[in-house]
Protein backbone atom coordinates (compact mmCIF):
# COMPACT_ATOMS: atom_id res chain seq x y z
CA UNK A 1 0.00 0.00 0.00
CA UNK A 2 1.27 3.48 -0.86
CA UNK A 3 1.02 6.40 1.40
CA UNK A 4 0.56 10.31 0.28
CA UNK A 5 1.34 12.32 3.03
CA UNK A 6 0.70 15.67 1.58
CA UNK A 7 -2.11 16.93 3.45
CA UNK A 8 -3.96 18.21 0.49
CA UNK A 9 -4.94 14.87 -1.64
CA UNK A 10 -3.72 17.67 -5.14
CA UNK A 11 -0.91 14.10 -5.54
CA UNK A 12 -4.36 12.56 -6.69
CA UNK A 13 -6.37 15.42 -8.50
CA UNK A 14 -6.08 14.15 -12.53
CA UNK A 15 -4.68 11.18 -11.92
CA UNK A 16 -6.10 7.26 -12.51
CA UNK A 17 -7.80 6.24 -9.15
CA UNK A 18 -9.26 2.29 -8.26
CA UNK A 19 -11.99 1.19 -6.60
CA UNK A 20 -10.91 1.31 -2.92
CA UNK A 21 -7.94 4.05 -3.61
CA UNK A 22 -9.23 6.40 -0.34
CA UNK A 23 -8.38 10.21 -1.82
CA UNK A 24 -9.51 12.37 0.62
CA UNK A 25 -9.12 12.72 4.68
CA UNK A 26 -11.76 14.70 5.85
CA UNK A 27 -10.10 15.23 9.38
CA UNK A 28 -7.31 17.38 7.12
CA UNK A 29 -9.64 19.78 5.83
CA UNK A 30 -10.46 22.71 7.20
CA UNK A 31 -14.44 23.31 8.30
CA UNK A 32 -15.58 23.35 4.09
CA UNK A 33 -18.27 21.38 2.78
CA UNK A 34 -17.17 19.49 -0.33
CA UNK A 35 -19.16 18.19 -2.72
CA UNK A 36 -18.64 14.38 -4.12
CA UNK A 37 -20.00 13.45 -8.22
CA UNK A 38 -19.63 10.50 -9.35
CA UNK A 39 -17.72 7.79 -8.15
CA UNK A 40 -16.90 8.44 -5.02
CA UNK A 41 -18.13 7.75 -1.70
CA UNK A 42 -17.75 8.63 2.01
CA UNK A 43 -16.13 6.16 4.11
CA UNK A 44 -16.30 7.31 7.71
CA UNK A 45 -13.62 9.65 8.23
CA UNK A 46 -12.24 9.52 3.91
CA UNK A 47 -13.58 9.76 1.04
CA UNK A 48 -12.89 6.27 -1.82
CA UNK A 49 -13.41 5.86 -5.01
CA UNK A 50 -15.91 3.38 -6.42
CA UNK A 51 -15.46 3.59 -10.16
CA UNK A 52 -12.19 3.51 -11.59
CA UNK A 53 -11.39 6.63 -13.88
CA UNK A 54 -9.46 9.95 -13.85
CA UNK A 55 -10.03 12.02 -10.81
CA UNK A 56 -11.41 15.71 -11.08
CA UNK A 57 -11.53 18.54 -9.01
CA UNK A 58 -13.07 21.79 -10.12
CA UNK A 59 -13.02 24.91 -7.64
CA UNK A 60 -14.09 25.63 -4.92
CA UNK A 61 -14.87 22.51 -3.54
CA UNK A 62 -15.95 19.56 -6.24
CA UNK A 63 -14.61 16.22 -6.37
CA UNK A 64 -15.48 13.55 -9.12
CA UNK A 65 -14.21 10.29 -10.72
CA UNK A 66 -14.62 10.56 -14.70
CA UNK A 67 -15.15 7.71 -16.82
CA UNK A 68 -16.30 6.80 -20.04
CA UNK A 69 -18.54 4.25 -20.18
CA UNK A 70 -21.09 1.99 -22.75
CA UNK A 71 -24.07 2.40 -19.55
CA UNK A 72 -25.59 5.57 -18.33
CA UNK A 73 -25.92 6.91 -14.55
CA UNK A 74 -29.28 9.00 -14.75
CA UNK A 75 -27.85 12.29 -12.92
CA UNK A 76 -30.67 15.50 -12.52
CA UNK A 77 -30.44 18.04 -15.65
CA UNK A 78 -29.05 15.53 -17.64
CA UNK A 79 -29.93 15.75 -21.32
CA UNK A 80 -30.64 12.60 -22.82
CA UNK A 81 -31.90 10.81 -25.70
CA UNK A 82 -34.67 7.97 -24.69
CA UNK A 83 -37.22 5.38 -26.27
CA UNK A 84 -40.65 4.91 -26.10
CA UNK A 85 -41.02 1.59 -24.31
CA UNK A 86 -44.59 1.70 -23.41
CA UNK A 87 -47.90 4.12 -22.69
CA UNK A 88 -49.81 3.94 -19.16
CA UNK A 89 -52.20 6.15 -18.20
CA UNK A 90 -49.82 8.74 -15.99
CA UNK A 91 -46.17 7.62 -17.58
CA UNK A 92 -45.10 6.93 -20.66
CA UNK A 93 -42.56 4.50 -19.56
CA UNK A 94 -38.68 5.44 -21.49
CA UNK A 95 -35.60 3.85 -21.63
CA UNK A 96 -32.68 5.29 -21.02
CA UNK A 97 -29.76 3.20 -21.09
CA UNK A 98 -29.68 3.30 -17.74
CA UNK A 99 -30.10 0.58 -14.55
CA UNK A 100 -34.30 1.01 -14.88
CA UNK A 101 -36.94 2.21 -17.02
CA UNK A 102 -37.77 6.01 -16.31
CA UNK A 103 -40.80 7.75 -16.41
CA UNK A 104 -42.18 10.64 -18.49
CA UNK A 105 -45.20 12.21 -17.22
CA UNK A 106 -47.84 12.35 -19.74
CA UNK A 107 -48.70 16.02 -18.56
CA UNK A 108 -44.90 16.90 -18.73
CA UNK A 109 -45.29 18.92 -22.12
CA UNK A 110 -45.35 22.37 -23.06
CA UNK A 111 -49.31 23.36 -22.49
CA UNK A 112 -49.85 20.04 -21.18
CA UNK A 113 -53.15 19.13 -20.52
CA UNK A 114 -55.60 15.62 -19.99
CA UNK A 115 -57.22 16.77 -23.40
CA UNK A 116 -53.85 17.10 -25.17
CA UNK A 117 -51.80 14.14 -24.06
CA UNK A 118 -49.20 13.40 -27.08
CA UNK A 119 -49.48 9.91 -28.54
CA UNK A 120 -45.89 8.14 -28.92
CA UNK A 121 -45.30 4.79 -30.43
CA UNK A 122 -43.32 2.11 -28.80
CA UNK A 123 -40.11 2.78 -30.59
CA UNK A 124 -40.14 6.68 -30.70
CA UNK A 125 -36.78 8.62 -29.94
CA UNK A 126 -37.54 11.52 -27.74
CA UNK A 127 -35.27 14.31 -26.28
CA UNK A 128 -35.66 15.02 -22.74
CA UNK A 129 -34.43 16.12 -19.45
CA UNK A 130 -33.76 14.17 -16.43
CA UNK A 131 -35.89 15.69 -13.67
CA UNK A 132 -35.18 13.25 -10.83
CA UNK A 133 -32.95 10.79 -10.24
CA UNK A 134 -32.74 9.19 -6.98
CA UNK A 135 -31.04 5.68 -5.47
CA UNK A 136 -33.52 3.11 -5.82
CA UNK A 137 -36.51 5.26 -7.64
CA UNK A 138 -37.47 4.94 -11.39
CA UNK A 139 -35.86 8.56 -12.67
CA UNK A 140 -38.70 10.86 -13.74
CA UNK A 141 -37.99 13.09 -17.26
CA UNK A 142 -39.31 15.80 -18.74
CA UNK A 143 -40.16 17.29 -22.13
CA UNK A 144 -40.05 21.12 -21.14
CA UNK A 145 -37.22 22.84 -19.31
CA UNK A 146 -37.02 24.77 -15.99
CA UNK A 147 -39.63 27.29 -17.00
CA UNK A 148 -42.28 24.88 -18.42
CA UNK A 149 -41.26 26.41 -22.26
CA UNK A 150 -40.60 23.02 -24.98
CA UNK A 151 -36.98 24.62 -26.24
CA UNK A 152 -36.34 21.84 -28.67
CA UNK A 153 -37.39 19.00 -26.04
CA UNK A 154 -39.51 16.44 -27.47
CA UNK A 155 -40.00 13.49 -29.99
CA UNK A 156 -37.10 13.63 -33.14
CA UNK A 157 -38.19 12.59 -36.11
CA UNK A 158 -36.46 11.43 -39.19
CA UNK A 159 -32.54 10.65 -39.30
CA UNK A 160 -30.75 7.85 -37.32
CA UNK A 161 -30.00 7.25 -34.08
CA UNK A 162 -26.28 5.30 -32.97
CA UNK A 163 -25.16 4.80 -29.60
CA UNK A 164 -21.40 5.72 -28.38
CA UNK A 165 -20.05 5.70 -24.96
CA UNK A 166 -20.82 8.62 -22.32
CA UNK A 167 -17.74 9.70 -22.54
CA UNK A 168 -17.94 10.32 -26.61
CA UNK A 169 -21.11 11.63 -25.99
CA UNK A 170 -19.46 14.22 -23.52
CA UNK A 171 -16.80 14.80 -26.02
CA UNK A 172 -19.53 16.43 -28.23
CA UNK A 173 -21.25 18.44 -25.96
CA UNK A 174 -18.04 20.14 -24.74
CA UNK A 175 -17.19 23.66 -25.66
CA UNK A 176 -14.87 24.67 -27.50
CA UNK A 177 -16.43 22.80 -30.11
CA UNK A 178 -15.44 18.71 -31.07
CA UNK A 179 -12.95 19.11 -34.04
CA UNK A 180 -14.61 16.33 -36.36
CA UNK A 181 -18.25 18.62 -36.06
CA UNK A 182 -16.43 21.67 -36.59
CA UNK A 183 -14.65 20.21 -39.18
CA UNK A 184 -17.96 18.54 -40.71
CA UNK A 185 -19.67 21.85 -40.04
CA UNK A 186 -17.78 23.52 -42.51
CA UNK A 187 -18.57 21.64 -45.57
CA UNK A 188 -21.86 19.95 -44.83
CA UNK A 189 -25.41 20.74 -43.38
CA UNK A 190 -26.69 18.47 -40.58
CA UNK A 191 -28.76 18.47 -37.15
CA UNK A 192 -27.46 16.69 -34.53
CA UNK A 193 -28.89 15.48 -31.25
CA UNK A 194 -26.55 14.51 -28.51
CA UNK A 195 -27.88 12.31 -24.96
CA UNK A 196 -25.57 12.44 -22.22
CA UNK A 197 -26.50 8.54 -22.09
CA UNK A 198 -24.31 7.60 -24.74
CA UNK A 199 -27.10 8.13 -27.98
CA UNK A 200 -26.72 10.44 -30.68
CA UNK A 201 -29.20 11.68 -33.48
CA UNK A 202 -28.16 12.96 -37.01
CA UNK A 203 -30.30 14.01 -39.93
CA UNK A 204 -29.77 15.31 -42.92
CA UNK A 205 -30.97 16.15 -46.22
CA UNK A 206 -29.68 13.43 -47.95
CA UNK A 207 -28.71 9.37 -46.83
CA UNK A 208 -25.17 10.08 -47.41
CA UNK A 209 -24.49 13.38 -45.33
CA UNK A 210 -26.10 11.40 -42.53
CA UNK A 211 -23.86 7.92 -43.14
CA UNK A 212 -20.69 10.23 -43.19
CA UNK A 213 -21.14 12.29 -40.22
CA UNK A 214 -22.43 8.91 -38.35
CA UNK A 215 -19.45 7.06 -39.30
CA UNK A 216 -17.06 10.51 -38.66
CA UNK A 217 -18.60 10.42 -34.74
CA UNK A 218 -17.53 7.15 -34.01
CA UNK A 219 -14.64 6.65 -35.66
CA UNK A 220 -13.40 9.68 -33.48
CA UNK A 221 -13.36 8.85 -29.85
CA UNK A 222 -9.40 7.72 -29.87
CA UNK A 223 -8.37 10.36 -32.20
CA UNK A 224 -6.27 13.28 -30.96
CA UNK A 225 -8.07 16.65 -32.97
CA UNK A 226 -5.52 16.42 -35.61
CA UNK A 227 -6.13 13.01 -36.29
CA UNK A 228 -9.75 14.18 -36.24
CA UNK A 229 -9.33 16.95 -38.74
CA UNK A 230 -7.36 14.72 -41.07
CA UNK A 231 -10.05 11.87 -41.31
CA UNK A 232 -12.84 14.45 -41.28
CA UNK A 233 -10.84 15.57 -45.11
CA UNK A 234 -10.46 12.05 -46.24
CA UNK A 235 -13.91 11.01 -45.81
CA UNK A 236 -15.23 14.22 -47.20
CA UNK A 237 -12.45 13.88 -50.54
CA UNK A 238 -14.30 10.40 -51.07
CA UNK A 239 -17.77 11.85 -51.14
CA UNK A 240 -16.80 14.67 -53.19
CA UNK B 1 15.09 -25.14 -4.77
CA UNK B 2 13.11 -27.26 -7.34
CA UNK B 3 12.96 -26.94 -10.88
CA UNK B 4 9.84 -26.47 -12.87
CA UNK B 5 9.12 -27.34 -15.77
CA UNK B 6 9.08 -24.29 -17.30
CA UNK B 7 11.87 -22.82 -16.11
CA UNK B 8 10.12 -20.14 -13.06
CA UNK B 9 10.83 -20.34 -9.61
CA UNK B 10 8.73 -21.36 -7.05
CA UNK B 11 7.08 -17.48 -6.17
CA UNK B 12 7.58 -17.13 -9.65
CA UNK B 13 4.28 -15.68 -11.81
CA UNK B 14 3.32 -16.56 -16.10
CA UNK B 15 3.55 -13.64 -17.66
CA UNK B 16 0.17 -11.64 -17.41
CA UNK B 17 -2.05 -10.03 -20.09
CA UNK B 18 -5.42 -7.82 -19.83
CA UNK B 19 -7.89 -6.42 -22.21
CA UNK B 20 -10.64 -4.40 -21.69
CA UNK B 21 -13.47 -3.67 -23.77
CA UNK B 22 -13.10 -6.16 -26.36
CA UNK B 23 -16.29 -7.21 -27.12
CA UNK B 24 -18.48 -4.65 -29.25
CA UNK B 25 -21.75 -6.52 -27.76
CA UNK B 26 -21.22 -6.34 -24.34
CA UNK B 27 -21.88 -3.56 -21.99
CA UNK B 28 -18.27 -4.05 -20.71
CA UNK B 29 -15.71 -7.08 -21.42
CA UNK B 30 -11.92 -8.06 -20.34
CA UNK B 31 -10.36 -11.01 -21.22
CA UNK B 32 -7.40 -12.18 -18.95
CA UNK B 33 -4.38 -14.13 -19.18
CA UNK B 34 -1.51 -16.16 -17.36
CA UNK B 35 0.65 -17.77 -19.50
CA UNK B 36 -1.56 -20.04 -21.81
CA UNK B 37 -4.86 -20.11 -19.49
CA UNK B 38 -7.21 -17.53 -20.90
CA UNK B 39 -10.85 -16.30 -19.73
CA UNK B 40 -13.15 -13.84 -21.41
CA UNK B 41 -15.47 -11.62 -18.90
CA UNK B 42 -18.30 -9.99 -20.47
CA UNK B 43 -20.81 -7.87 -18.06
CA UNK B 44 -24.41 -7.18 -18.98
CA UNK B 45 -26.10 -4.71 -17.08
CA UNK B 46 -27.28 -3.31 -14.59
CA UNK B 47 -30.78 -4.18 -16.01
CA UNK B 48 -34.36 -3.87 -13.89
CA UNK B 49 -35.83 -6.63 -12.02
CA UNK B 50 -34.36 -9.39 -10.18
CA UNK B 51 -34.84 -13.14 -9.93
CA UNK B 52 -37.36 -14.84 -7.64
CA UNK B 53 -35.68 -15.50 -4.35
CA UNK B 54 -33.45 -12.23 -4.50
CA UNK B 55 -33.08 -9.71 -2.14
CA UNK B 56 -35.03 -6.61 -4.11
CA UNK B 57 -33.19 -4.33 -1.90
CA UNK B 58 -29.97 -5.31 -3.04
CA UNK B 59 -28.68 -5.46 -6.53
CA UNK B 60 -28.23 -9.13 -7.69
CA UNK B 61 -25.66 -10.10 -9.65
CA UNK B 62 -25.70 -13.69 -11.93
CA UNK B 63 -22.72 -15.65 -13.18
CA UNK B 64 -22.86 -18.00 -16.33
CA UNK B 65 -19.85 -20.07 -17.27
CA UNK B 66 -19.28 -21.39 -20.57
CA UNK B 67 -16.63 -24.12 -20.48
CA UNK B 68 -14.55 -24.64 -23.28
CA UNK B 69 -15.70 -27.87 -24.38
CA UNK B 70 -18.74 -30.20 -23.23
CA UNK B 71 -21.55 -29.67 -21.31
CA UNK B 72 -22.33 -27.20 -18.57
CA UNK B 73 -22.23 -29.84 -15.26
CA UNK B 74 -21.53 -29.99 -11.47
CA UNK B 75 -18.02 -27.74 -11.78
CA UNK B 76 -19.34 -25.23 -14.11
CA UNK B 77 -22.10 -25.32 -11.11
CA UNK B 78 -19.39 -24.94 -8.16
CA UNK B 79 -17.03 -22.13 -9.84
CA UNK B 80 -20.51 -19.61 -10.79
CA UNK B 81 -20.92 -20.24 -6.90
CA UNK B 82 -17.96 -19.48 -5.91
CA UNK B 83 -17.39 -16.43 -8.63
CA UNK B 84 -20.87 -15.24 -7.35
CA UNK B 85 -20.32 -15.30 -3.73
CA UNK B 86 -16.28 -13.52 -4.49
CA UNK B 87 -18.02 -10.65 -6.62
CA UNK B 88 -21.05 -10.05 -4.37
CA UNK B 89 -18.20 -8.81 -1.67
CA UNK B 90 -16.27 -6.75 -3.91
CA UNK B 91 -20.08 -4.25 -4.83
CA UNK B 92 -21.71 -2.22 -3.66
CA UNK B 93 -25.00 -4.05 -3.74
CA UNK B 94 -27.25 -1.23 -2.33
CA UNK B 95 -26.39 1.32 -4.89
CA UNK B 96 -28.65 -0.33 -7.72
CA UNK B 97 -31.30 -2.05 -5.45
CA UNK B 98 -33.42 -4.17 -7.91
CA UNK B 99 -31.69 -4.63 -10.91
CA UNK B 100 -29.78 -7.48 -12.38
CA UNK B 101 -25.98 -7.35 -13.61
CA UNK B 102 -24.94 -10.42 -15.44
CA UNK B 103 -21.36 -11.75 -15.70
CA UNK B 104 -20.82 -14.17 -18.34
CA UNK B 105 -17.29 -16.35 -18.22
CA UNK B 106 -15.99 -17.86 -21.56
CA UNK B 107 -12.86 -20.24 -21.17
CA UNK B 108 -10.82 -19.95 -23.81
CA UNK B 109 -8.21 -21.96 -22.70
CA UNK B 110 -6.90 -24.10 -19.44
CA UNK B 111 -4.04 -24.22 -18.63
CA UNK B 112 -3.99 -24.78 -14.81
CA UNK B 113 -5.00 -21.92 -12.17
CA UNK B 114 -8.64 -21.24 -14.10
CA UNK B 115 -10.79 -20.22 -11.30
CA UNK B 116 -8.23 -17.66 -10.24
CA UNK B 117 -7.92 -16.44 -13.75
CA UNK B 118 -11.46 -16.05 -14.37
CA UNK B 119 -12.22 -14.08 -10.80
CA UNK B 120 -9.48 -11.58 -12.30
CA UNK B 121 -11.33 -10.97 -15.32
CA UNK B 122 -14.91 -10.87 -13.95
CA UNK B 123 -12.95 -8.35 -11.55
CA UNK B 124 -11.75 -6.46 -14.75
CA UNK B 125 -14.77 -6.21 -16.67
CA UNK B 126 -16.61 -5.35 -13.80
CA UNK B 127 -14.32 -2.46 -13.39
CA UNK B 128 -14.69 -1.64 -17.47
CA UNK B 129 -18.26 -1.48 -16.23
CA UNK B 130 -19.00 1.43 -14.38
CA UNK B 131 -20.76 -1.37 -11.14
CA UNK B 132 -19.70 0.41 -7.80
CA UNK B 133 -16.65 -1.98 -6.33
CA UNK B 134 -15.77 -1.27 -2.64
CA UNK B 135 -12.41 -2.37 -3.71
CA UNK B 136 -10.87 -4.69 -6.49
CA UNK B 137 -10.28 -8.27 -6.05
CA UNK B 138 -6.64 -10.09 -7.08
CA UNK B 139 -6.42 -14.33 -6.91
CA UNK B 140 -3.88 -16.41 -7.12
CA UNK B 141 -3.09 -20.53 -6.71
CA UNK B 142 -0.70 -21.87 -4.65
CA UNK B 143 0.00 -25.36 -4.71
CA UNK B 144 1.26 -27.93 -2.62
CA UNK B 145 3.93 -30.27 -4.42
CA UNK B 146 4.44 -33.83 -3.13
CA UNK B 147 8.02 -32.31 -2.02
CA UNK B 148 7.05 -29.95 0.25
CA UNK B 149 7.49 -27.05 -1.51
CA UNK B 150 4.65 -24.41 -2.37
CA UNK B 151 4.83 -23.09 -5.93
CA UNK B 152 2.25 -20.33 -7.38
CA UNK B 153 0.68 -20.08 -10.70
CA UNK B 154 0.69 -23.78 -11.67
CA UNK B 155 0.33 -24.96 -15.33
CA UNK B 156 -2.21 -27.89 -15.64
CA UNK B 157 1.05 -30.08 -15.76
CA UNK B 158 2.01 -29.42 -12.52
CA UNK B 159 -1.36 -29.21 -11.11
CA UNK B 160 -1.85 -32.99 -12.10
CA UNK B 161 1.36 -33.91 -10.37
CA UNK B 162 0.63 -31.98 -7.14
CA UNK B 163 -1.02 -32.71 -3.43
CA UNK B 164 -3.26 -29.84 -2.61
CA UNK B 165 -3.77 -26.47 -4.01
CA UNK B 166 -6.01 -23.40 -2.59
CA UNK B 167 -7.22 -20.70 -4.46
CA UNK B 168 -7.01 -17.72 -2.60
CA UNK B 169 -8.99 -14.20 -3.66
CA UNK B 170 -7.33 -10.89 -1.86
CA UNK B 171 -8.34 -6.93 -1.96
CA UNK B 172 -6.19 -5.19 -4.26
CA UNK B 173 -3.64 -2.75 -2.91
CA UNK B 174 -4.51 0.91 -2.67
CA UNK B 175 -3.31 4.39 -2.92
CA UNK B 176 -4.63 6.52 0.09
CA UNK B 177 -3.67 9.74 1.61
CA UNK B 178 -4.33 8.52 4.87
CA UNK B 179 -1.80 7.16 7.33
CA UNK B 180 -0.99 3.37 7.25
CA UNK B 181 -2.83 3.04 10.37
CA UNK B 182 -6.18 4.29 9.64
CA UNK B 183 -6.17 1.72 6.91
CA UNK B 184 -5.87 -1.26 8.85
CA UNK B 185 -8.23 -3.68 10.83
CA UNK B 186 -6.97 -4.95 14.14
CA UNK B 187 -3.05 -4.35 13.12
CA UNK B 188 -3.11 -5.82 10.12
CA UNK B 189 -3.04 -3.87 6.30
CA UNK B 190 -6.03 -4.38 4.63
CA UNK B 191 -4.81 -6.19 1.33
CA UNK B 192 -3.96 -9.16 4.34
CA UNK B 193 -7.74 -10.06 4.31
CA UNK B 194 -8.78 -12.92 2.33
CA UNK B 195 -11.79 -12.67 0.34
CA UNK B 196 -12.40 -16.29 -0.88
CA UNK B 197 -10.43 -19.19 -0.17
CA UNK B 198 -10.79 -22.67 -1.86
CA UNK B 199 -9.20 -25.43 -1.04
CA UNK B 200 -8.52 -28.85 -2.73
CA UNK B 201 -6.85 -32.19 -1.29
CA UNK B 202 -4.78 -32.89 1.89
CA UNK B 203 -2.34 -29.93 3.71
CA UNK B 204 -1.70 -29.23 7.07
CA UNK B 205 -2.23 -25.70 8.85
CA UNK B 206 1.87 -25.09 8.89
CA UNK B 207 1.60 -25.35 5.05
CA UNK B 208 -1.74 -23.41 4.20
CA UNK B 209 -0.64 -20.25 6.57
CA UNK B 210 2.98 -20.62 4.00
CA UNK B 211 0.55 -20.89 1.06
CA UNK B 212 -1.52 -17.76 2.48
CA UNK B 213 1.77 -15.51 2.82
CA UNK B 214 3.43 -16.43 -0.49
CA UNK B 215 -0.14 -15.80 -2.21
CA UNK B 216 0.16 -12.31 -0.35
CA UNK B 217 3.17 -11.10 -1.45
CA UNK B 218 2.16 -12.07 -5.00
CA UNK B 219 -0.95 -10.18 -5.31
CA UNK B 220 0.81 -7.02 -4.91
CA UNK B 221 2.27 -7.86 -7.75
CA UNK B 222 -1.23 -8.61 -9.59
CA UNK B 223 -2.64 -5.44 -7.72
CA UNK B 224 0.28 -3.07 -9.50
CA UNK B 225 -0.42 -4.77 -12.91
CA UNK B 226 -3.68 -4.52 -12.89
CA UNK B 227 -3.76 -0.81 -12.38
CA UNK B 228 -1.20 -0.29 -15.15
CA UNK B 229 -3.59 -1.85 -17.76
CA UNK B 230 -6.33 0.17 -16.49
CA UNK B 231 -3.87 3.45 -16.31
CA UNK B 232 -3.33 2.26 -20.55
CA UNK B 233 -7.34 1.98 -21.07
CA UNK B 234 -7.34 5.33 -19.37
CA UNK B 235 -4.71 7.20 -21.46
CA UNK B 236 -6.12 5.17 -24.87
CA UNK B 237 -9.80 6.67 -24.29
CA UNK B 238 -8.77 10.11 -23.82
CA UNK B 239 -5.67 10.16 -26.01
CA UNK B 240 -7.19 14.04 -26.81
CA UNK B 241 -6.01 16.60 -24.73
CA UNK B 242 -8.89 18.10 -22.95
Amino acid sequence: MEVQTPASPSGFIDQLVVPGDMVLDLTTLSNQTIKLGGGLRQDGDAISVIKAGKLRFSKPNKYWVESSQKRYVPCVEDTVLGIVVDCKADNFLIDIKGPTLAFLPVLAFEGGTRRNIPKFEVGALLYVRVVKANVGVNPELSCTDASGKAAEFGPLKDGYMFETSTGLSRMLLSSPPFPVLEALGKKLSFEIAVGLNGRVWVNASSPSTIILVSNAIMNSESLSGVQQKIMVEKLLQRVQ
Amino acid sequence: MEERADGRTQNQLRPLACSHSILNRAHASASWSQGDSKVLAAVYGPKAGTKKNENPEKACLEVIWKPKTGQIGKLEKEYEMILKRTLQSICILSMNPNTTTSVIIQVVNDDGALLPCAINAACAALVDAGIPLKHLAVAICCCLMESGHVILDPTKLEEQKMKAFTYLVFPNSVLSVLSEGALSVNGEPIEHGIITSVTHGLMSVNDYLRCLERGRAASSKLSAFLRRSLQSQLRNDSSRTA
